[in-house]
């Protein structure tokens, strides 16, 4: 998108930070949110308990050392981020209120992350966000309703009807994407330059 | 604001000092629908001087055949719970406010969790009803002085007794907050109504465990504080009015023909907030509604219950 350019649908991530009045704390990471992790664990620590659910899948560098020597014994590893999901649900069915949650990796796990946590009455806002690694987005296609992931580039191929989609700003909480609309609708193949804006 | 005329149909005594109202429609139609944590503002032309007063709505937001309130007796009141409880008579008619609901429940929330204390029964009557309708998770805890002042706890008891818990102070009996607010699951959202002492500690310990602030509710409708006389001045309407000691920014503008807006009357809704020109004195903000960087900024006041201690004040209006 052009320089400066930010509409309100358009979250804004910003870094972790201790949330210090509490009752627990519940840490989400995937891939390179593994340092963002590591990062919030060199702040003052909060007086309530931490849990920590982090998967190595993704990341550029092995943190799992950095991150043992930080969380300990709060920490629980997971292979894939599905395996994180899958525990991360059953422990917000036994969570109580006062509970602050954080989460760092790629806009898509950290949008799956607060899926997860909506479903039980918490509000998207409620869970702090820092994005790690990649630009890389999801993408509605408006058109086929299908989700096209990891996209890194103004113009995207969907992956439901194969129209080339000119990727928005427009950004859905409820989906975790931004807005694909047809870029050639109104004169079919002609496709601007293709440029990779979300390295 | 436009108003609808209801006849009071039955008066009953509840409990120690609170008087129970059944209003109907003056014309015999059905009354407006309300959702539960509505309340109505009541016009009472005393000799002199008109109150008006807000009191939640408790009956059922189903039945529009007829409202009913609730009405406390206040030791120190400056005459419109008075009026209510000596000059309101079965028959009697009365202009009030359609409903307004700034005490609504949450549509996301996965528990309510009510906390009434007092009086400030009134407004869960009616959201219970609602939770049962909708099949809501709910739990209300009802801490009131003594069995004598225990308005509906036996209406409750037989109602709901399975999700209503009650505490009698006079038998030493205390809501916990702290291990109360600590014990529910994500999504609850609290809700309190009650004494300034309640509704305030209720609040300030969700925040500090952490609760994120839309799930904390309350509602507390003020009366203006009694004050000192001074002079109000209004810009755009080259007027100058005397505010009575005993009487709020907002009744003395009325009592001289402004057209002020206004909605809740208790420093709740915001609705008549008006922009502070100047003053030879200072403001005393008593209104729920602004920021503490609002009050203190001196530029905005809420003239249903806040006031000034000054020669004159300067308002925008």
């Amino acid at each position: 998108m052009e320089r400066g350019y930010w509409i309100r649908s358009k979250p804004v991530y910003t870094a972790l930070l201790w949330n210090t009045k509490a009752t627990a704390h519940a840490v989400l990471a995937a891939g390179e949110g593994g340092l963002a992790v590591v990062k919030l664990f060199q702040q003052a620590l909060p007086e309530q308990g931490i849990t920590v659910f982090y998967s190595p899948a993704g990341a550029s560098k092995d943190y799992l050392p950095a991150l043992q020597a930080a969380a300990g014994a709060d920490l629980q590893v997971f292979e894939t981020t599905a395996a994180l999901l899958e525990a991360w649900t059953r422990y917000l069915a036994s969570a109580r209120m006062g509970l602050r949650i954080y989460s760092a990796g790629t806009e898509k796990f950290m949008w799956e992350v607060t899926d997860a946590a909506e479903a039980f009455g918490i509000l998207n806002n409620d869970v702090m966000k820092e994005l790690t690694g990649s630009l890389a987005r999801s993408v509605y296609c408006v058109h086929c309703k299908s989700l096209t992931h990891e996209v890194t580039s103004n113009i995207a191929t969907c992956s439901g009807c194969g129209r080339h989609l000119f990727v928005r700003d427009h950004f859905s909480r409820r989906m975790g994407a931004y807005m694909g609309l047809m870029v050639d609708a109104e004169n079919p193949g002609e496709v601007p330059e293709i440029e990779e804006i979300y390295p | 604001m436009s108003q609808l005329q209801v006849k009071v149909a039955a008066i009953d005594d509840v409990s120690a000092g609170v008087r129970h109202f059944t209003l109907v429609d003056a014309h015999g139609g059905e009354l407006p629908a309300f959702s539960g944590g509505s309340h109505i503002v009541v016009t009472m032309p005393a000799p002199g001087r008109t109150y008006r007063n807000a009191y939640s709505l408790l009956s059922s937001p189903e039945n529009r055949a007829h409202y009913e309130i609730a009405v406390h007796r206040q030791p120190q009141s400056r005459g419109g719970s008075i009026y209510m409880h000596e000059q309101v008579k079965v028959g009697s008619v009365l202009d009030i406010s359609y409903p307004v609901n700034l005490f609504a429940l949450s549509r996301v929330a996965k528990h309510h969790l009510l906390i009434a204390g007092g009086i400030g029964i009134t407004p869960f009557m009616a959201q219970i009803h609602d939770l049962e309708r909708l099949g809501g998770d709910y739990s209300l805890h009802y801490g009131f002085r003594s069995r004598e002042h225990a308005a509906f706890a036996d209406a409750l008891k037989a109602r709901v007794s399975q999700r209503a818990v009650c505490y009698d102070e006079s038998l030493g009996q205390r809501m916990d907050f702290d291990a109360l607010l600590r014990a529910q699951p994500l999504g609850t959202h609290v809700y309190a109504c009650g004494p300034q002492g309640m509704v305030e500690a209720l609040v300030s310990t969700a925040r500090a465990l952490g609760w994120p602030e839309h799930h904390i509710h309350s509602e507390q409708f003020l009366a203006p504080p009694v004050g000192e006389p001074f002079t109000l001045k209004l810009s755009k309407s080259e007027l100058e009015i005397t505010v009575q000691g005993d009487m709020s920014m907002l009744e003395a503008m009325e009592a001289a023909g402004v057209d002020a807006p206004s909605l809740c009357r208790g420093g709740a809704c915001g609705r008549c907030e008006l922009e502070v020109l100047g003053t030879d004195g200072e403001l005393q903000h008593h209104d729920h509604y602004l920021s503490d960087a609002d009050k203190a900024s001196g530029r905005k006041i809420m003239p249903c219950v806040s006031r000034a201690k000054c020669g004159y004040l300067e308002l925008n209006l």
